[in-house]
């Protein structure tokens, strides 16, 4: 199934291994900075500024300009400005609201079960591979009521588009349309079918969904399934990657996890907090605009970085220390907005059940002796997360 | 103490009826409901009010005395 043995080959989204380890360390001088302008784009920096820009959509634009992932029409509801983008947001919220995903529960938690079952008395595993790659991509063919058959197909667009193993950008950038036509082959056909004869899932329900009284069109519910395929998996696997390297590198932390699981959900939202793994979001300025006493220029690209936002002292009390109990969070890895994750509740749910499965039933885990996580740029992950206990 | 939830600012991120669900739920769309309808904050649930604004991203929710 997925590569569990081989590392990934490093493309050029992959910098520096100090520098992708520890980002951390860099957010304070460009706090400092205000607006920071690096290679054709400006990155907003400060917790208020970023939560300011995120709240302007008139100023900031979410308009297919600001990012390319092999798409040739605007994703929904990403790339959808107000005022259009509340009325699909009123579509699909209900879809995942909070009521919605606790019906999900018990079937992520089987599947988490069945997931951990495989390897816990191993004594080893390479997390990825075994539990934070596959979960988030069977509960969303679940979801959409595709075939779990189409598992490897889907982690292949999804990789294909994300990080392209290729020689310049250009290339990434060719590649990810070329896989970006057969992600919209794929859901054509299946929205056909359908038509044809409609099942209990998600597709079959937007089929009927209607906005100002028109129903959706088949490429609206392709924008819709792109991006779901987009923003839904490798962010969750991300996440928990980066929760369980955590968590492996500190011990005693992991031990309250196993000890106190009501801990879980209260630690999660400080990972996410500390390694936030959406670490930006991207706009184009709608006109000049004043930041931070920077001037940006209309028309430029403009990411609010999400990431540094999320360790801003002026913000959040001793930022640079993991605190599980942290009285204040305000943090935006799930973006802020308009555009606040429409996934955000089902990733919760899907990284709580994981860690709680996770820690029930393994003791005390490690990384493997000699190896270092690597983590990615661009969404923060790690590639390879082999870890070990001792059994019985 | 009183607790208002602004739902102009309101973009559903749960913090509030996650850690404090006594005083805030969730509506069908995922954004914050008062579970107290006139925003007065029952005895002893003060520190729930706290929690909330304190916690939420996009600073919907303002308490008053
Ligand atoms: C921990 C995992 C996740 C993280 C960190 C994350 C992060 C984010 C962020 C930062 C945004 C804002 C983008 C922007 O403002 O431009 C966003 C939007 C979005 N996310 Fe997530 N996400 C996660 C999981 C999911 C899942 C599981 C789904 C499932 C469908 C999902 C679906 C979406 C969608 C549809 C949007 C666009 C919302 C809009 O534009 O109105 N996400 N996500
Ligand atoms: S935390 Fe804030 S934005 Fe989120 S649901 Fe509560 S009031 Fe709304």
């Amino acid at each position: 199934m997925t590569n569990a043995e081989s590392v990934p080959e490093l493309g050029w989204t992959n910098v520096d291994p100090e520098m992708s380890a520890r980002p951390q360390q860099f957010y304070p001088m460009m706090r400092d900075m205000g607006v920071v302008e690096a290679e054709e784009m400006m990155l907003i920096t400060r917790h208020e500024d970023v939560v300011w820009a995120l709240r302007h959509p008139d100023l900031f634009s979410s308009g297919s300009d600001a990012i390319d992932i092999g798409n040739i029409r605007p994703l929904i509801p990403l790339q959808i400005d107000p005022p259009d983008h509340v009325k699909f947001r009123r579509l699909l919220d209900p879809l995942f609201a909070p009521r919605e995903m606790e019906k999900l529960e018990a079937d992520v938690r089987a599947l988490v079960v069945e997931l951990i079952d495989e390897f816990a008395e191993a004594g080893e595993c390479e997390f990825n591979g075994a539990v934070a790659i596959p979960l988030p991509c069977t509960v969303f063919l679940r979801l959409l009521g595709l075939p779990l058959a189409d598992l490897d197909l889907f982690l292949r667009f999804k990789d294909e588009i994300i990080r392209p193993v290729a020689a310049t950008p250009a290339e990434g950038r060719a590649m990810a349309r070329k896989t970006g036509a057969e992600i919209y082959a794929y859901f054509e056909t299946v929205i056909a079918e359908r038509r044809r004869k409609p099942q209990d899932d998600m597709l079959s329900g937007f089929l009927s969904a209607e906005i100002d009284g028109e129903v959706l069109t088949t490429e609206d519910i392709m924008d819709i399934a792109y991006l779901f395929l987009l923003a839904g998996l490798d962010t969750v696997t991300a996440s928990l990657g980066c929760a369980v390297a955590y968590l492996a590198a500190h011990p005693e932390r992991q031990q309250a996890l196993r000890d106190e699981p009501s801990l879980i959900p209260a630690a999660i939202e400080e990972l996410l907090r500390w390694e936030t793994p959406v670490p930006g979001v991207v706009r184009v300025a709608t006109q000049d605009v004043e930041v931070a006493g920077s001037m940006i220029p209309a028309g430029a690209t403009v990411t609010c970085l999400l990431a540094s936002a999320n360790t801003d002292g002026a913000e959040f009390a001793d930022p640079e220390s993991v605190d599980f109990a942290r009285a204040a969070n305000r943090h935006l890895a799930f973006g802020a907005g308009v555009h606040r994750c429409l996934g955000s509740h089902l990733a919760r749910l899907e990284m709580r059940v994981a860690l709680e499965e996770l820690h029930a039933r393994v003791p005390q885990y490690e990384v493997e002796a000699g190896k270092t996580p690597i983590y990615t740029m661009g969404i923060r992950g790690v590639e390879y997360l082999p870890l070990v206990w001792s059994v019985s | 103490m009183r607790v208002s939830v602004d739902a102009a600012l309101c973009t559903g991120h749960g913090r509030c009826y996650a850690l404090a669900p006594q005083l805030f739920a969730p509506d069908d769309f995922g954004h914050c409901a008062l579970v107290v309808g006139d925003g007065v904050v029952p005895n002893g649930l003060e520190e729930q009010a706290r929690v909330g604004r304190d916690n939420c991203p996009e600073h919907a929710i303002t308490i008053s005395d």
